[in-house]
């Protein structure tokens, strides 16, 4: 890398735990250790963390942190008055485009990159911001597919396209000398017999595209064949949309089969995914889906949507099953095969590390920064 | 401590790679005399190095490269003070150890928690660790940078060493870094991550080089670092907390089976692990001190008074214009990367090995986090100042009084201006003046190398502790201490940079840290009970080493400037004229011993 200033523009890198904030801290600490080769610098602003929130935090030194803490105003002088002192501006998130496009209109010079994760780029008609597009030298999206409908649906609005998979991050726990499955199954109340069906996701009654409700549909028509089979839905979830799967759950007659769980803490997320039998998220929305490739570390067999940025977080079905989301049949199916082998489907670690690890990640973006 | 080399070479023989490595163990034997040994993995490819200085388990049990069920392999420069620790959890897990080093307890907590390890270490080291079931190499350097560690990766392959010195042979046709005589003119060393060669780094503290021989891929990732912040503060019994954290790093780093000493100087932070130390051990702890016949440089009424309330041997060393005379090519022979400092390191480390001591304890780090240095009274006037336009800075640049002639530093962006016009030796001016270039270049080559961000968002003391901590303790401090003491094959120990103390000082608030009529007030109270009063209240010493007046009748350095250009020579007449500081004369010296003048 020669010689750059770096500012990345955040609006929330840990006062949120979802896929967007994760891809930032990763993000953050590849750029921080950069600037070790003494050829960039590097200053991170987020609208909404205080700095009191990075300071712990293992990914990058809070020095090079600026956290505004909501007071939006100083957020955009600061962004600004950065910016135009910059080489290279990152933007986070689409709604730091009118920012960025300003910085650019100040500062011609400065290259403008935009992170495109998924669905915030494609659900809501962009207006202004379509035409702000057209400042970006390059539109970073997570997956194939995120690039294609940003595309279909903005044309070239931006100059450049390209896609930046998301990666594990390096901070999850390394996997040798972990706890038997089977005193985990014990510790959350399941028999060493079942067959446990994870999803980890945001239960949310304005995006419900992750599919669970379908796998319970699916559960439902294999209950009588396998009566052991488990299904954990972890994650937060709203009340209108819990009721209604709760409800759901009671219509199927799967009452003893379903454990929904909440949030659920980084530091116990491993044991749910060690005690697990496969990951199943149909979903048909998904950005890139990093709770695919977090599955997969963990060595758990994966079954996900084949229309949207799933496929390529399953490396076009190379690392798991891709179905049609829509399709129940499939996808029971696709669960009867898996936990009808009698060990856990192999995932290759290899060819997952040589795509989705971090070391994968850094050199791309010391590609794209070059 | 010891010192470490290695190689991860394709295309060279197993007997190149092992050759190129022994040379490397070679030069570096000053460093560690005791023992030596190198590995060699199975396909001939990577070769790993080491000389040791033994200070834990002295048996040739400690010997290196040293392995771990037949899977893992280090070699390891340093010391690792919470090793009992880890070592009771690991056997708590199931390992087993065969000796007594803190070298098998690195290797077997890489076993159990990978690379998590070594966030767990607390100590001063530099080690590479290969992972033979997976062909993988590990090179890490300790969170604080204590122990440096220098490498290079060219077209695939990796070679590194404790010291640039001993890379320079590696037939890997190195390319001069044409800057380091800027560097070294305008910061008075070579600032991190450069060296004198272009294609040779230091690895960043904090991190490691993960180098995949399957794949001949690497990766640099951090693991550990410090962050400034507020949460600590008087409510927390914030002297005790801190006296506590000292005790307990002085006690952790006294833990040696060879004989351990203190530097005393007669000031307050090497008084403090003097006293400390000697009451953790039952026959004291052994005292070295250099004192000057010049009463006005010398300190010995203060090394006195501490001494007299110590219980182990005294050493006092006079050190006369006559040694000084003597040993200055030595001292200039054993600088590895260019510094204008560490003389006085060298001469005290010398006396250590003579006494048979083999670790020091040494103050570094106090002044950084407790605010010893002037620069912590200045940092608001710097930062006012440097709102000046950059023409009214121009202005100065002419000017041949300090810190005058530093004012247009102020016109480089961030904390680097600002430690430049506190810290730095030439200004553009002179520099480009002395190495006849345009002063444009060498205002773009020191602005824009290293590139470094702005820390305005920390309390204004706290950016000058940010900035001697990370600047001038690591660039300079650090480096002349591990080079100048590895000389005479001596280790020095850094109590106050234990990681614990530097993690609490980093998150203690500001006004708390550094309130109080003295600089350093939350040391010297922490430490008052045992402190005496003439030592933390004492009128200032202008001057700490009376070389200026030494250098300046020097036949050796007569004869080496003899032979110089027409600005060397000028600069060597203002220096006799009194308008230049000995520090300023060394760079300069250097660069002549280097044929760069």
């Amino acid at each position: 890398m020669k010689h750059k200033r770096i500012l990345f523009l955040t609006l929330r890198i840990f006062s949120a735990t979802g896929g967007i904030e994760k891809v930032c801290r990763i993000l953050g600490k590849a750029l921080f250790e950069n600037t070790f080769s003494g050829n960039c610098s590097l200053e991170i602003c987020s609208s909404h963390d205080s700095f009191n929130q990075a300071k712990e935090n293992f990914y990058f030194t809070a020095d090079c942190f600026n956290g505004f803490e909501n007071k939006r105003f100083k957020f955009l002088n600061a962004a600004f008055c950065k910016g135009i002192k910059s080489d290279v501006v990152i933007l986070s998130h689409i709604n730091l485009l009118p920012i960025g496009w300003l910085i650019k209109l100040f500062s011609p010079k400065t290259k403008l990159l935009m992170l495109a994760h998924g669905i915030e780029v494609w659900s809501l008609p962009l207006g202004i911001k379509k035409k702000m597009l057209n400042a970006c030298d390059e539109v970073l999206s997570v997956s194939q597919f995120t690039k294609d409908e940003m595309i279909k649906l903005h044309g070239d609005s931006a100059k450049k396209y390209s896609v930046l998979n998301n990666c594990l991050d390096p901070f999850l726990p390394i996997l040798a000398n972990q706890n038997d499955s089977k005193d985990l199954r014990s510790k959350y109340g399941f028999a060493p017999i079942d067959k446990i069906l994870f999803t980890l996701t945001r239960m949310d009654a304005t995006e419900r595209y992750k599919g669970y409700d379908r796998v319970l549909q699916a559960m439902a028509l294999l209950k009588n064949e396998f009566p052991n089979l488990k299904y954990i839905i972890g994650g937060s979830y709203d009340k209108i949309e819990k009721n209604k799967i709760d409800e759901l759950i009671i219509e199927l007659g799967l009452k003893d089969n379903v454990m929904i769980t909440g949030f659920i803490p980084d530091e116990i997320l491993k044991e749910y995914f060690l005690m697990s039998d496969v990951y199943v998220m149909p979903s048909y929305n998904e950005g890139f889906g990093i709770v695919f490739i977090e599955a997969m570390y963990f060595g758990l067999p994966v079954i996900a949507g084949n229309k949207d940025g799933s496929v390529d977080a399953l490396l076009n079905g190379k690392l798991g099953t891709l179905i049609d989301s829509m399709d129940i049949n499939a996808l029971r199916n696709a669960i009867e095969t898996i936990i009808k082998s009698s060990s856990k489907a192999k995932v290759d670690k290899d060819v997952l590390m040589a795509n989705f690890g971090y070391e994968v990640y850094k050199e791309k973006i010391n590609g794209i920064l070059n | 401590m010891c010192r470490i080399a290695g190689i991860v070479n394709f295309n060279w023989s197993t007997e190149k790679n092992q050759q190129t490595v022994e040379n490397m163990c070679n030069l570096l034997k000053h460093g560690g005399p005791d023992d030596g040994g190198i590995f060699t993995s199975q396909n001939g490819a990577l070769v790993l190095g080491n000389r040791r200085l033994a200070l834990v388990d002295l048996s040739q049990a400690g010997h290196q490269p040293m392995h771990y069920q037949n899977r893992f392999t280090i070699t390891y420069n340093g010391e690792l003070y919470n090793y009992l620790d880890l070592k009771n959890q690991l056997i708590q897990l199931g390992h087993q150890f065969s000796n007594h080093s803190d070298t098998e307890v690195i290797l077997a907590s890489f076993a159990e928690w990978n690379v998590h390890a070594f966030e767990k270490f607390n100590g001063m080291y530099a080690f590479a660790l290969y992972d033979q079931s997976i062909e993988m190499l590990y090179v890490v350097r300790d969170a604080v940078g204590i122990k440096p560690l220098y490498y290079s990766v060219k077209d695939e392959q990796l070679v590194f060493a404790s010291e640039v010195n001993a890379l320079k042979n590696v037939d890997f046709n190195w390319t001069k870094n044409e800057n380091w005589p800027v560097f070294l003119m305008a910061y008075g060393h070579i600032p991190e991550p450069y060296t004198t060669f272009k294609d040779v780094s230091t690895l960043h503290k904090g991190s490691f080089i993960k180098y995949d021989l399957k794949n001949r891929k690497h990766s640099i990732q951090s693991y550990d670092f410090f962050s400034f912040s507020q949460e600590i503060n008087h409510s927390n019994n914030l002297n005790s907390l801190i006296r506590n954290q000292i005790e307990k790093a002085v006690q952790s780093q006294l833990v040696a089976d060879a004989p351990v000493g203190v530097f005393l100087s007669g000031g307050i932070d090497s008084s403090i692990l003097a006293l400390l130390s000697d009451q953790y051990k039952k026959e004291g702890i052994q005292s070295l001190s250099i004192y000057f016949n010049e009463n006005e440089y010398s300190e010995k009424k203060y090394q006195d008074l501490v001494m007299t309330k110590l219980k182990g041997e005294k050493h006092q060393f006079l050190l006369s214009k006559y040694d000084f005379e003597n040993q200055l090519p030595q001292v200039l022979e054993s600088i590895d990367l260019p510094s204008c400092d560490g003389i006085n390191t060298w001469f005290i480390s010398k006396h250590a090995k003579s006494l048979g001591v083999k670790a020091v304890l040494s103050g570094i780090g106090a002044d950084e986090l407790f605010g010893g240095y002037p620069s912590f009274q200045r940092m608001n006037l710097a930062r006012k100042l440097s709102l000046t336009p950059d023409f009214l800075l121009n202005l100065f640049k002419k000017n041949t009084k300090k810190p005058f002639n530093r004012i247009s530093y102020l016109g480089m962006e961030g904390i680097k201006g600002i430690y430049l016009f506190m810290r730095g030796h030439y200004n553009v001016h002179e520099i480009a003046t002395y190495l006849e270039a345009d002063e444009r270049d060498i205002w773009n080559i020191i602005n824009d190398n290293p590139m470094m961000g702005d820390i305005k968002q920390l309390p204004t003391q706290n950016q000058a502790s940010w900035m001697e901590f990370n600047l001038y303790m690591q660039n300079q401090l650090l480096k002349d201490a591990d080079v100048m003491s590895m000389a005479h094959g001596v280790e020095i120990r850094v109590p106050f940079l234990d990681k614990g103390l530097v993690k609490t000082m980093f998150s203690v608030n500001a006004d708390n840290k550094f309130s109080g009529k003295m600089p350093k007030q939350l040391l010297i109270d922490s430490c008052k009970d045992i402190l005496p009063e003439q030592v933390w209240n004492r009128p200032k010493m202008g001057f700490s080493f009376p070389f200026s007046n030494w250098m300046k009748n020097n036949s050796y350095l007569e004869d080496l400037m003899q032979d110089s250009n027409k600005n060397t020579k000028a600069y060597f007449n203002d220096f006799k004229k009194g308008n230049l500081h000995w520090s300023q004369m060394m760079s300069l010296m250097i660069m002549k011993t280097r044929n760069e003048a």
